[in-house]
Order: C-alpha cells, then structure tokens, then sequence
C-alpha cells in the first residue's frame, strides 16, 4: 500500500520488512478500535460482530508474527549497539500495540454480553450512528469488499470464543515479558512532538474541507464545502456569459 | 430512555450539510426523568445532570460545560465504549493517542491546556511516542473511511469522553471522587487469603492482646465522663461564657492579660481549678508556684524539684540528659545527697540501675512515685493550708467587663466565689448557657442603659452577692482595665439583674417573644417581676434567633432591625443541655 511506504520512508527505518508487518498490526489495531467503539451503538449488528472477530483474528496472526520475528531478532546476541536500540524500539510498538488489542477485546467482550443480538427485541444505543462499518473492516483486512457468511448467532459463539482468544493473548503477553528483557521506558522515540501533523499533508487528500464537529465549528465545512460549490457557480456563471456574449453577438449578426 | 414510543423524543440533529439522528433536547430530557421517576422538574435537572457530568449523555452544543439545560440545546447518548459504567481504566495512552488526533485534525491548534497536556505525555511518554504517533494517525484514517455523519457523531463521541475523563481547566469533574483505598475494608480477608499458619498465627496473637487489653464498664466510664463534665463545665470557655469576656469576640484582652501564666494574682476561676485536680495545680504554672511556696514553708520542697527536674529531663534536649541525669542523682537520690527524696528501696534500686545507661525516661519510675506521694499527702495539706487560702482570697473576682460602647455584648456580672454560697455561684454560671446568654447579653446593654432605676428592688434580693462583690469590689484595685464609663453601683445593679434575666431567659427565648413563658428557675423566686418588666423591652428587641446572636458586631444592627423582626416568626430555642443546667440550678 503506498501509505505503508511513505511512512516508513519518513521515519527513515531501515529494516522495512519489520516496519511493514508492525505496522500492518499498528492498523489492525486501529479499526479494531474503531468497530469496538461501534458496539453496543446503532451501527451494531451481525456484520460487524463478524468483522470483529476476523479483525480480531488478523491482529492476533500479525502479532504472533511480529513476536517470532522480534523475539528472534532480540535474542540474537551479535547485533550492534544500534541495531540493538531499534529493535528495542521496534519491541516497545509492539508491545504497546498488543497491550492496545488486548484493552479493545476485553472491553468487546463486555460490551458484548451486555448487548446481544440474539433477542427479539435489541436495546441498542442510539448514539447518532447509523452507518455500517464495513469499510473500517475492509480496511483492516486489506481487502476491497468485506464478505459476510457467518451464522446468525455469532455474537454468541463469538464471545466464547473471545474469551479462549484474550487468555491467550494474556499469556502471549506473559512469555514476551519473561523471554525478553527490553526495559521499554529506555527506548526513546523518533518522533518528535507534533510529528503526526507532518506526513498527514501527503495523505490529505480526501481530507479538503475539515470535518465540522457540531456546530460550534460550521465555518470550516462551510468553507470547504461552499469553496467546491463556489467553484461550480463560477463556472457556471462564467458558461453562462459566455453563452449570452455568444447569442449576443449572432444577434448582432443577423 | 430510548424507547420510541415511551422514551424520550429522538430530533435530529442539522449541521451544514449532514443530518444526524438521535439528538435530543434538555427539556425533553428533563421532562422525560421528571415523569418517569415522579419528581419535580429541579430533581429532574439534577439528575440530568449527574447524567451527563458522567458522560452518559453529551451536550452537542457548549462541550465543554457538561450540565443539563433544560432548553432547546441538544444533547445525545454515548456509545457504551465510552461510558464509566464498567469502570475501565482511563489510560493516558489512550489520551495521548486522541490529543495527537486531534493536532492531526486541528491542525496543530491546540487549545491551551489540551497543549500543556500534550507536552506533558511527550514528556514522560516518550518512549511510547512512536507508537502513540503511528496509532493516531491510523485512527484517523480507519475513521476517514466511515461516512460523514458517523465520523462527526465519532469525533463528537470521543471529544465528549476525554472531557469527562480530563476536564479542561477550571471544570468540575465528576470523577473526582477522593482517594482509592489499596484495601477494601468491608472485603473479608479469609476468602482473599490463603489460611497458612502464618495467618492464624496473627490471628492468635491478635486475640491475645484483646484479652489482655484492660476494660472498664461502661457504667464506670461514663460516669466518669459526667463526673469530668460535670466538674469543668463552668472552666469550659465553649460551654460557658469566658469572663470577664472572650477576646476573640469582643476584642478586649482583659482574659489573657488576667490569665497570664505567671500573674501575680490570679483569678478564681483558676484558682478553683487547682482544686479539681493535682495534676491541673502541677500543670499551671502559677499554681506550681504556689504550691512551692507552700512546700517550702513546710521543709519539704525537694519532692516538687525532683519532679520538676525529672519533667525537665524527659522534655529536654538530647544532648544535655546524660548530665541532668547525673545531676539529679548527686542532688536528689545520692546517700547523703543534699535533697535527698524519699523513695522506696526498690524504686531506688531499678532508679540507680537504669542511670548506668540514661534516657529520657529513666528516672520515670521514681518521678511516679514523688508524685504519688505528693498527691496523697501534701495536696491535701495543701488546699486547707495557709498559703492556698490566702491565694484564694485575694484571686481576682472575674466580672464581665462593660464592653467597647459599639459592640455591646456582654453585660452582668459573675462571681466565682468558691467559698460564698455555691447556689448562687453557680445560678449565674448556669443561667450562662451560649444561646440564652448571646440573646440576654445583647439586649442587656439597651436594658442597662434604660434600667437603671430598676436596679433598686432587684439589689436587695441579693444583698449578699452584692455586698460580697462590693467589698470585693473594694480589695481590687486592679481593676479590669477595660471597664468603661459605667458606675460601679450600675454595674452592680445590673449585674444583680442580669443573673435574674438569665435566669429567666435560659429556658427558653420565647421569653422575648410573647412574653408568654417565663420559666425562672426555682431558686429566685423574686426574680419574676423583673422579667416581666423587662420582657416588654424584650419583646421589642430580642426577637431574633440567638443563632445570629453569637456574633455581637452585628448587634448593632440587630438593634435596629429588631422592632422589624419582631412582627416576624419567631422560633423557640431549646438548647439541649438547658435541662441539665436547670436542673444544676435548681438542684
């Protein structure tokens, strides 16, 4: 994906290969929140009780991936100072990223036996959201269209299956804390402060017009929106001069 | 509440160029709780509140207030992710992670404190940093994919969520709830902990000492408590009036100047107060002094420097014990010393054994056994010697001062004669309850400065007071320094009325009011014409709850306001231990 590669391009990383994997489970992470926080809510349904589970599954595939490939890298004891560091670096995403996955799918599995779909009356929330969550989970499994064929009692079958994955993960945890010793508050970022305002220009693309928050912000969408808008009426209006200059002088003419 | 039909009317909600769903409004909100719950429409907007102080309920417009208005502003329902209810913990990451959201989406204009914050994480986050930027700037792209309206009620959400959980400055938060106890007192410790024999080990040894632990009946500790109370209640300056009056209330220092630790004559108050207790005499340091000299007019002086020196040791420097200890040893306890004290052999035994290595305490065996002796036997010879009777006689008679012409308070007079009639002494101090005292006082002055020919009857009922106080009067040139321009006779007179208004007052202030109830009490009899004379006046004035009395640099204006407040209410005030001291008086 070219987002994957500018950013690693910018954080100027030189083991590509970890990069992309952490941050494919970095953006797992992410839409997992994001369909977390829809639970419970209006946008809540079997869909998306589905895609949490194949997102959930996702991130913990990409984390076991990224644990063999670190644990691997960490152990090793002839790597320089600096490849050292990294790695460490590298090992504190990591883990703060898995910590995150585990948060999100405790909090589901609440949030999920407290609201179930299985009833002939669902008390959802009405919190203003409406729409479907699909493409946050397409995103997330990196493919262009979700497809939906699990059973209509997924909530339930899932969250007990849920719990056997947050043990696990839980015990995941526990073995990366005994096998590797990082001490993850010696690890110093790259990032400087106000780092995330950098590489979002290139991504803004779909970004013109900033999203108005209630309506205590309507000047920004005005303006973007009414920018676009005034862009037609100009070109419209221009069309229509253009026209009636044309009709005037073949009147003229004739 | 979001019931279609039952619930609360869902609106929604017209940005610029979306329309949300499921908004609704504070005066539905609150007419819905109202209704439900069957309380009245403020109870109703509390509640709201607290719903959305919690962050059940956000507030669409004004975000950052987090109350319920009960008007057409628009509110909304947080999805269960955000909610308390199941008590997550607010993880600074997650913060960070949204406040760098948030710069993404601002810009890099944040607000003040959401700066001050965001430096803060940066700073001891730090090495979560790369992973706090790399999240936040996927969240914000998963969110992009979501339509418009949902990303707006998204970002609503969250914005809404971390106002409860970090609130701007100068808000309110209602997570605020105090300080969390690592141990939960009411959990039972057996089903938490394993019963290894190191647990039923303390268990045993806690039991132990309960047995050992000495117990008192309660009946015998409460009657000692009353017998205490009983004895200080008159010395006490909350539950009595402080004479000649409480600096802290009316500016006059004649208290302290009068109650000075070394003062050459002290009051009687005061000196009743040795007579309480050996350990009161010990600890005033006049009355030590007295009682020195006492020994010494009885060669027997060394017990009170033993004991004296002893407390020097135990409250002393560090430094200097291990000489004082000596000292004392080669003056008090040494064969043949020049002080020599006399203590038992086996006290003497322990004493000189523990000088090999001195501490502070060592000498504290010997010190208890001084003091016992010296209060079996000389504070007894000691309240009836010479030298008490004498301090007794010349103590100083504490008389309510006239005070400061513009805060007029207290008036009358008390006496403390421990050897005049005990009635008497203690009618006045009886009559002296805070509350009635506070209305009595604070009219009396206006009484005092229009009854002075009432003086007359009322003085020969209490001839005896009177001439005592006036002789009294006579043997004490130092006077208090601040009474003012009243005459002596006056003041006399009006003391002689005030004890009988107080009297008079202490049961009840309804008194002032109608007139109507004037218990006196039953020893003064002949005090019922002057209340009802007086009464009238007070009818007029002291018509206002002694509560607002306490504080006499409002009379002034309560004198004014008083004939207006008279036509008000008026409540009846009984203080509760009125009762007690009535019985006192009587009794």
């Amino acid at each position: 994906k070219p987002e994957c590669c500018c950013l690693s391009a910018s954080t100027g990383n030189m083991d590509g290969e970890e990069f992309t994997m952490l941050d494919a489970l970095n953006k797992v992470t992410a839409c997992y929140r994001h369909l977390v926080i829809a639970l419970g809510s209006t946008s809540d349904s079997q869909n998306l009780r589905e895609e949490l589970k194949k997102t959930r599954n996702k991130a913990q595939e990409l984390a076991v991936a990224n644990r063999t490939k670190l644990t691997a890298l960490l152990k090793d004891k002839n790597i320089s100072k600096d490849d050292r560091a990294e790695y460490e670096r590298l090992w504190v995403l990591f883990t703060s990223s898995v910590e995150l996955l585990e948060v999100d799918m405790k909090r589901s599995l609440e949030i999920g036996q407290d609201f179930p779909l299985k009833v002939p009356t669902r008390h959802l929330i009405q919190t203003g959201m409406t729409g479907s969550t699909t493409t946050v989970a397409a995103r997330a499994m990196s493919v262009q269209n979700m497809k939906y064929e699990a059973d209509a009692n997924i909530d339930t079958v899932d969250l007990k299956e849920l719990e056997t994955e947050i043990a696990q993960v839980d015990q995941m945890m526990e073995e990366m804390e005994m096998k590797v010793q990082v001490a993850p508050w010696a690890v110093e970022a790259k990032q400087e402060a106000g780092a995330e305002l950098k590489s979002t220009v290139s991504v803004g693309n779909s970004s013109v017009g900033v999203i108005s928050i209630c309506e205590e912000e309507p000047k920004e969408t005005v303006e973007g929106e009414t920018g676009l808008m005034k862009v037609f009426a100009g070109i419209i209006f221009t069309g229509v001069l253009l026209i009636a200059g044309i009709l005037g002088y073949l009147v003229v003419n004739l | 509440m979001q019931d279609p039909k039952t619930g609360v009317k869902s609106q929604t909600q017209r940005l610029v160029i979306t329309t949300i769903p499921h908004a609704i409004t504070g005066e539905d909100i609150v007419a819905w709780i109202a209704n439900r719950f069957k309380i009245d429409a403020t109870e109703a907007r509390a509640m709201g509140t607290m719903m959305v102080a919690f962050g059940y309920i956000y507030p669409l417009q004004d975000h950052k207030r987090l109350m319920l208005k009960p008007d057409t502003s628009l509110y909304r329902f947080q999805t269960p992710y955000f909610w308390p209810a199941q008590q997550w913990p607010v993880e600074d990451t997650d913060y960070a992670i949204y406040l760098a959201k948030r710069n993404i989406r601002k810009k890099g204009m944040l607000e003040l404190y959401e700066q001050e914050q965001y430096n803060n994480l940066y700073k001891w986050m730090n090495h979560k940093w790369d992973f706090i930027v790399m999240q936040a700037k996927e969240q914000y792209r998963a969110g992009k994919e979501r339509k418009k309206p949902d990303r707006v009620v998204f970002d609503c959400q969250e914005r809404a969520y971390w106002v409860v959980h970090r609130p701007p400055p100068g808000t309110v938060s209602a997570m605020d709830y105090g300080h969390d106890r690592m141990v939960d007192p009411n959990m039972e410790e057996v089903k938490v902990c394993k019963k290894t024999p190191d647990y039923y080990r303390r268990i045993i040894m806690f039991t132990q000492q309960c047995i050992m632990r000495p117990r008192v009946k309660s009946s015998v500790s409460i009657g000692a408590l009353v017998k205490y109370t009983i004895t200080y209640k008159e010395h006490d300056p909350f539950l009595h009036a402080c004479l000649p009056s409480n600096p802290w209330l009316t500016d006059d220092v004649t208290y302290w100047t009068l109650n000075m630790p070394n003062v050459e004559i002290p009051t009687k108050m005061r000196v009743e107060r040795w007579t309480f207790s050996f350990g009161e005499l010990l600890m005033d340091p006049r009355g030590r002094a007295d009682f020195r000299l006492f020994l010494k007019k009885e060669f027997s002086g060394e017990n009170l420097a033993f004991w004296e020196a002893c407390e020097d040791l135990k409250w002393g420097a560090a430094e200097t014990m291990k000489e004082k200890a000596q000292q004392i040893y080669k003056t008090f306890l040494a064969r043949g010393a020049p002080r020599w004290i006399n203590i038992d052999g086996k006290t003497m035994d322990i004493t000189v054994k523990g000088l090999a290595h001195p501490h502070r305490y060592v000498l504290d065996a010997a010190q208890t056994h001084i003091y016992m002796l010296m209060k079996k036997d000389s504070f007894g010879r000691y309240l009836k010697s010479p030298v008490f009777k004498e301090t007794q006689k010349k103590a100083i008679l504490c008389r309510f001062t006239a005070p400061v012409p513009h805060l007029a308070v207290y008036t009358g007079i008390c006496e403390a004669q421990s050897t005049a009639s005990p009635g008497f002494m203690t009618l006045p101090n009886s009559a002296a309850c805070p509350s009635p005292i506070s209305v009595a006082i604070d009219s009396t002055p206006a009484s005092e400065r229009r009854f002075d020919g009432n003086g007359g009857p009322s003085s020969s009922h209490f001839p005896s007071i009177a001439e005592a106080s006036v002789s009294e009067e006579e043997n004490q040139p130092p006077a208090p320094k601040s009474r003012m321009a009243l005459s002596l006779s006056r003041l006399l007179r009006r003391g002689c009325n005030a004890p009988s208004v107080f009297a008079s007052l202490s049961p009840k202030c309804a008194v002032a009011s109608g007139g109507g109830k004037v218990q006196p009490l039953g020893v003064e009899p002949l005090a019922q014409p002057q209340p009802r004379r007086i009464a009238n006046f007070f009818q007029i004035k002291v018509d206002i709850p002694p509560e607002c009395r306490i504080y006499p640099i409002d009379s002034e204006d309560e004198e004014d306001d008083s004939p207006d407040t008279a036509r008000g209410g008026v409540k009846e005030i009984i203080c509760p231990w009125e009762t007690v001291t009535k019985q006192e008086g009587t009794g």
